[in-house]
């Protein structure tokens, strides 16, 4: 993995400015770094911002006044008609341009929408509906339009050229924004399968309780009538996001959401059945004597694997449980050199994401399907990631 | 009123117009002041915190002297780079001339906001439109203007750094401090519908 960090190159990524491989590595190291993760959502937000910056029209009389200013400097100019002609049709695209950009502007305002653009929808079988019509084999779906699917239907996305949703029967979604630099569902209800292959933190799934960041992923997600929701990882890496709470959910997990509450603690679907009853009690339950009690029995029966969850749980506890955890963990993979007991406790976060990078190894050592360093490989390939890098270097 | 529209439309300055405007062609001159006018004023309105007044004189001085200076131009580097160099300079020596930029919103009282007609202001865009020029113009000079020369004028990190005469890291150094400050200054609109 890249480690070096890559705060200094963000606006660079973020504007195409680094060569493929650059891209590519900073890509990488975002996925396992926190740190640099958080600025990056943050410098992001910055050029979303200075992309709204307007381009202002100069006054009508400013030549006017140069050219007064100019006095006789250029009198013995020759005034051929060609430059008039090109003068009065630069003014004139000018114009049309400006125009153009006034309609644009205010056409935006009034449907209090930011991007255009819009993905083409496929149909996969019945007759979903964009808005309030039907559509037969294919569709188009705006920024703001809800798509939705009943129980005969079902329909397929391709999001702009990063990759493609599949909307199942009973699904209502809505195309948020489309941007270079964000893509945006809204899950309102029903379950999506998304594969993406573009680099981390471009595509992001809204739900009523979490927001799905993609890390260079394939995942399933499901939200029930009253908002709760479920997320399962079959490729790469998902990051289920409220506020300040993330669960980072690779593949071969899951991870669920409550209303109220956001994002659970992540697990392996190979997790005990118990296991996984425990951890939903721990997350989800008020009562703080079954909490506890749920730990206990998550602490008794966690194996290796299962420090994926005991990991999230160090800074979902306090005092002497985070001391419990810690010391299990420990138990399966010693923090590796330089990272402290101390730290960790105290949630120092490049700890924290030091010691994770080390527990990885445990967490994909046991897939019986792929060594990790093959799997990831193949994942790079098939996911095109160095394909839409060198897109963004194109540019 | 204020237009935000595609930048960095067509060019049409090419080496024979740029000819002409060295021989002295009025025409030609007019031709390249169509072109670029509206960025260059654009700059000058940024660089000089919203005051219009001082973007004014700014714009015609520096096209004044680029009338002048483009007798001297050779071609050795491209000619959008060797312009907005005359206009970073012309910003910071009007900066240095004046010895104090005004705060945005006293500007914004006496000009921008005047143009705006009343309903307009329910628009959500506008609004953020009108905190960016105003985070913009609290940032410092050094990293303002890295960002104008990127979403006014579309210059690549390369040209940037021709032009403000630093290296491409600095450039992306004070585009990463620049896009941060930004993005702090403007946290308050992090649910906005428009962002």
């Amino acid at each position: 993995m890249f480690s070096k960090h890559v705060t200094n190159d963000i606006s660079a990524y973020c504007q195409g400015e680094l060569s493929p491989e650059q891209a590519r590595q900073f890509a990488e190291h975002i996925i396992s770094c926190a740190k640099c993760r958080r600025e990056f959502e943050e410098i992001k937000f910055g050029v979303r911002f200075a992309e709204q910056l307007p381009c202002l029209v100069a006054p009508e009389t400013l030549w006017t006044e140069i050219e007064a200013g100019l006095g006789s400097a250029g009198e013995n100019s020759t005034v051929n008609r060609q430059w008039q002609f090109r003068v009065a049709a630069v003014a004139a695209v000018l114009l049309v341009v400006g125009g153009l950009g006034v309609w644009w502007f205010w056409g935006k305002g009034f449907k209090g929408q930011l991007a255009a653009g819009s993905w083409q929808v496929q149909s996969l079988n019945g007759a979903p509906q964009i808005g309030k019509k039907k559509f037969g084999a294919q569709g188009r779906l705006g920024v703001g339009e809800w798509l939705e699917t009943d129980a005969s239907s079902r329909a397929q996305i391709a999001v702009g050229s990063i990759g493609r949703v599949n909307i199942d029967e009973n699904t209502r979604v809505r195309l948020v924004e489309t941007e270079p630099t964000e893509h945006r569902l809204e899950l309102a209800r029903g379950k999506l399968s998304a594969t993406i292959w573009a680099p981390p933190r471009l595509f992001f799934v809204d739900t009523p309780s979490a927001v799905a960041a993609d890390l260079g992923c394939a995942y399933t997600l499901e939200v029930d009538d009253h908002g709760a929701g479920v997320l399962r990882v079959t490729a790469g890496w998902v990051a289920l996001e409220l506020k300040d709470r993330e669960s980072m959910v690779p593949r071969g997990a899951a991870c669920e959401t409550r209303p109220g509450v956001g994002p659970g603690t992540p697990f392996f679907e190979d997790a005990q059945p118990s296991f996984r009853r425990a951890l939903e009690t721990f997350d989800f339950e008020d009562d703080a004597a079954a909490r506890a009690s749920a730990l206990n029995s998550m602490l008794v029966e966690a194996r290796s694997r299962d420090t994926l969850t005991l990991w999230h749980l160090l800074a979902r506890v306090e005092g002497d449980d985070r001391v419990r955890v810690y010391d299990k963990i420990a138990g399966f993979v010693p923090p590796p050199d330089g990272v402290t007991r101390e730290g960790v406790l105290q949630l120092d976060q490049e700890m924290l994401d030091r010691w994770k990078d080390a527990l990885e190894v445990s967490w994909f050592a046991d897939n019986p399907v792929l060594p990790k360093a093959v799997a990831e490989t193949y994942w790079r390939v098939k996911n095109g990631l160095t394909r839409r890098v060198r897109e963004i270097s194109d540019k | 009123m204020e237009q935000q529209h595609a930048v960095m439309a067509q060019e049409p300055i090419d080496g024979e117009v740029i000819e002409a405007c060295r021989q002295g062609d009025r025409e030609a001159f007019q031709l390249l002041f169509e072109t670029y006018k509206d960025k260059v004023f654009s700059i000058a309105v940024y660089a000089a915190n919203g005051d219009r007044a001082v973007a004014d004189d700014v714009t015609q001085q520096i096209f004044l002297k680029l009338f002048t200076a483009i007798r001297q131009f050779r071609g050795d580097s491209e000619f959008t780079t060797w312009l907005y160099r005359l206009v970073v300079n012309a910003c910071l020596d009007e900066r240095r001339r004046r010895r104090r930029w005004l705060p945005w919103g006293e500007i914004v009282a006496t000009t921008i906001s005047t143009e705006k007609r009343p309903q307009e202001r329910q628009f959500d865009r506008l609004e953020v439109s009108e905190a960016v020029r105003e985070a913009i113009a609290e940032l410092k000079p050094k990293f303002r203007l890295p960002i104008l020369l990127k979403y006014i004028e579309g210059l690549s990190y390369e040209e940037i750094a021709i032009v403000m005469n630093c290296s491409k890291g600095t450039v992306a150094s004070r585009l990463n401090r620049g896009h941060s400050q930004l993005a702090k200054r403007l946290a308050h609109l992090n649910n906005s519908a428009v962002v």
